[in-house]
């Protein structure tokens, strides 16, 4: 594994000052870092090695934020964490639920900023379908439009209920602990509680599962954590 | 008795079930022999008045021969017993060939009426009529003739108006003016038949009204109007040897009128088709507004805050520096009366979408109180509601409790002091957080309007503050299924407001 390598980040951002100071700020905290002032040389640097993720405005001249992130994942699923001054009601932003993993609104805070960069760099290696997942007959995951369909019913996620559902989709069939429930659905900064996720998955299945009381796909396993299964494994 | 075999004169000896339709085939052949050669030419048929006039001869002089033959034959006999019997046998066979003769007119007068009738009442239900062929040239034929002319009209009219109305139904709006006037215009040349026919958009009194001359072709003409407003004129010739009645000029009057309907319709629809695309170039040309401002506003101020930190971060002198800490400040503040500008727009736009999270709303409240970085003040924070979790957009969340804070220690006393409850409403799964402050609390006047927009507490307002922040907290509260109210004037105590959040009592695993 790879596990002692430095994380590479690129920086795309077209107000140079913050560049800067920005690229300094992770550098200080262990990452290797390249930035590029738009997306056409974001682009080149692309061209000469992946990074393990990118922090990306939205506005910049040229290939704005949108256009570029979705030039990227059409070519790599690489995460993207989209630093914007646009707040994220604008219509804009809520376009960028399908490519991004995050959305951070500047001025950022930097222990914020930080704490959301290492939550996404924890689901590396996570692979679930950039397509809609089957789990059976009365539920599919969407979860790239932050969405399910639940007995021909489509029902809209949270942001967090979607980290939580991907975490447990990328181990399909296999028990996730509560501890690795919370550091995937919440950022260090959150300090969140075991109760967080207890809460959370009682209220996921109010929207996933066709019987809340009887779930066949998202299931508690006492003591440890939860596990997603499809409706086909559940014999 | 007699019977019927021994009664002379009989017109025909031909023993029969129906003496009457006998009578009547009788009658018809008598009438054929009186007038073999029918004047209108429909088979063998003779006109209703010659088999009338035949059948009241035939029923008139029958009775009388037949009276006559048995009072001659009675005369043959001087038992005055058999004349008696005789005579009273002449008297029956009279009455007899009376009645016979009367059936046989009631029923040759009946039969074509019938037929009439039945004809006329399919017209009036508005049924097609197939011409009824009478014979003869008297009154009843004519009535025929006249029928069928008119089953005829009502026939070519029920089509003209079937084709009018499929006509005005296939008009969409969304072709425009210009497209309708000239499909109007071939479709009434179809309908009626014209040889020629346009829709002209001008004003009817501008265009002449042509003279009607015979043997050229007719022309016809109806106004377009719509309400009270005339759009144009529809003009056009009919073939010289068509007829043009009053209900022709109602229908084309009525297919005008339509067409003036559908014509407004189109135009009304250009109208709001346009100012469609203007509201959407409008909202287009706001969220790029809006966008810039926050993106110019917030770049530089982004700049600033990371400065700042990263020369906090350097070196143990600048962290401790307050004139440092008061440019973080001020550059936060900033940033969040943007956001709040920014929200106030979305609310009034109804684009806010809040996400339903899980919250734990403690640490929350204490996280935007070290962010007001408010040293001067005495915070106090009072949880019991443990394990319970607020159900909230995040970011809105954390606008409600900035705005709500900021408040308090801009409104609090002297000795600045500002309390936090957060109690659980179990029964109704909703959590309460009261933020108190020590001040003068809200005044009489002030409490009916707080929660308006540009509203600032009147006395104490120190001039800094938006007067969105108390109008904004509870639309978003009220969005995301809350609400946010001020709390009746207590002892001791300053302006107490209240906010409530759908809840999730504390929750054990699975």
């Amino acid at each position: 594994m790879l596990e002692n390598r430095p994380r590479r980040i690129l920086l795309v951002d077209d107000d140079t000052s913050l560049l800067v100071v920005l690229a300094e700020q992770l550098r200080d905290d262990g990452y290797e870092v390249a930035t590029a002032r738009d997306g056409q040389e974001a682009l080149r640097r692309l061209e000469a090695g992946w990074p393990d993720l990118i922090l990306l405005d939205l506005m910049m001249p040229r290939v704005d934020g949108l256009a570029l992130a979705r030039q990227i994942k059409a070519e790599a699923d690489l995460p993207i964490i989209v630093l914007s001054a646009i707040d994220t009601a604008d219509s804009k932003a809520r376009l960028l639920d399908e490519v991004a993993e995050d959305y951070v609104t500047k001025p950022y805070h930097y222990p914020e900023l930080r704490a959301r960069i290492q939550r996404v760099l924890r689901r590396l290696g996570d692979r679930i379908p950039r397509q809609s997942l089957v789990l059976g007959p009365n539920l599919t995951l969407d979860l790239h439009h932050r969405s399910a369909t639940v007995a021909g019913t489509e029902v809209q996620l949270t942001p967090t209920e979607s980290r939580l559902l991907h975490a447990l989709a990328a181990n399909l069939g296999e028990t996730v602990a509560t501890e690795t429930l919370i550091s995937r659905g919440w950022a260090d900064t959150e300090e969140a509680e075991p109760s967080y996720v207890w809460v959370s998955m009682r209220r996921l299945r109010q929207k996933i599962e066709v019987d809340p009381d009887r779930p066949v796909h998202l299931l508690t396993v006492r003591g440890i954590g939860y596990r997603l299964v499809s409706s086909r494994d559940d014999t | 008795m007699t019977t019927p075999d021994e009664l002379p004169g009989g017109p025909d000896r031909t023993a029969g079930a129906d003496p009457a339709a006998e009578a009547g085939r009788a009658a018809r052949a008598a009438a054929e022999r009186a007038e073999p050669e029918p004047r209108r030419g429909h088979g063998l048929g003779l006109s209703f008045r010659v088999l009338l006039t035949a059948g009241l001869i035939v029923a008139a002089v029958l009775p009388v021969a037949a009276f006559g033959g048995i009072v001659m034959a009675a005369h043959l006999y001087s038992d005055s017993r058999v004349m008696v019997t005789l005579l009273v046998a002449a008297i029956v066979a009279a009455a007899f060939f009376g009645l016979l003769g009367a059936a046989v007119v009631v029923a040759g007068l009946t039969a074509p009426l019938r037929r009439i009738t039945i004809a006329v009442e399919r017209v009036a239900a508005g049924e097609s009529s197939p011409p009824i062929h009478l014979s003869g040239d008297d009154e009843l034929a004519r009535l025929a003739e006249s029928h069928n002319r008119i089953a005829a009209e009502a026939g070519r009219r029920n089509r003209e108006l079937g084709a009018l109305l499929s006509a005005i139904a296939g008009y969409n709006p969304a072709q425009g003016t210009e497209a309708l006037a000239s499909r109007a215009g071939l479709d009434a040349c179809a309908i009626y038949g014209l040889i020629d026919c346009r829709l002209s958009l001008v004003d009817p009194a501008t265009v002449p009204t042509e003279e009607t001359i015979p043997g050229d072709p007719r022309p016809v003409r109806a106004e377009v109007r719509a309400g009270g407003d005339a759009l144009g004129v529809l003009t056009g010739h009919l073939p010289a040897t068509r007829a043009w009645e009053r209900a022709d000029q109602d229908l084309l009057d009525l297919f005008a009128s339509e067409v003036g309907v559908a014509l407004r319709n189109a135009e009304l629809f250009g109208q709001i088709e346009s100012q469609n695309a203007r509201l959407l170039e409008l909202d287009a040309t706001k969220d790029e507004f809006l966008r810039s401002v926050s993106h110019n506003l917030q770049t530089p101020l982004t700049s600033i805050r990371a400065y700042v930190d990263q020369l906090r971060a350097v070196s143990d002198e600048a962290a401790s520096d307050r004139r440092l800490q008061i440019v973080a400040e001020q550059a936060d503040r900033l940033t969040r009366l943007v956001r709040q500008l920014l929200t106030v727009t979305r609310l009034e736009a109804g684009v806010l979408r809040p996400e339903a999270e899980v919250i734990a709303v403690g640490p929350r409240v204490r996280r935007a109180w070290e962010a007001l970085n408010v040293a001067s003040v005495t915070f106090e924070i009072r949880d019991e509601a443990r394990g319970w979790l607020a159900v909230a957009d995040p970011d809105q969340l954390d606008q409600v409790l900035w705005a709500l804070l900021d408040n308090a220690v801009k409104y609090g006393g002297r000795d600045g002091r500002v309390e936090v409850a957060i109690r659980a409403d179990a029964a109704r799964d909703r959590l309460h957080v009261t933020i108190a402050d020590n001040g003068p609390g809200v005044s009489e006047a002030d409490r009916t309007r707080l929660f308006t927009r540009f509203t600032r507490g009147g006395t104490q307002a120190s001039g800094d503050g938006t007067g969105l922040g108390l109008y904004v907290s509870r639309q978003l509260l009220r969005a995301m299924g809350g609400d946010l109210w001020l709390e009746p004037a207590g002892d001791g105590r300053g302006a107490a407001f209240t906010l409530s959040l759908p809840g999730e009592s504390p929750a054990d695993e699975g």
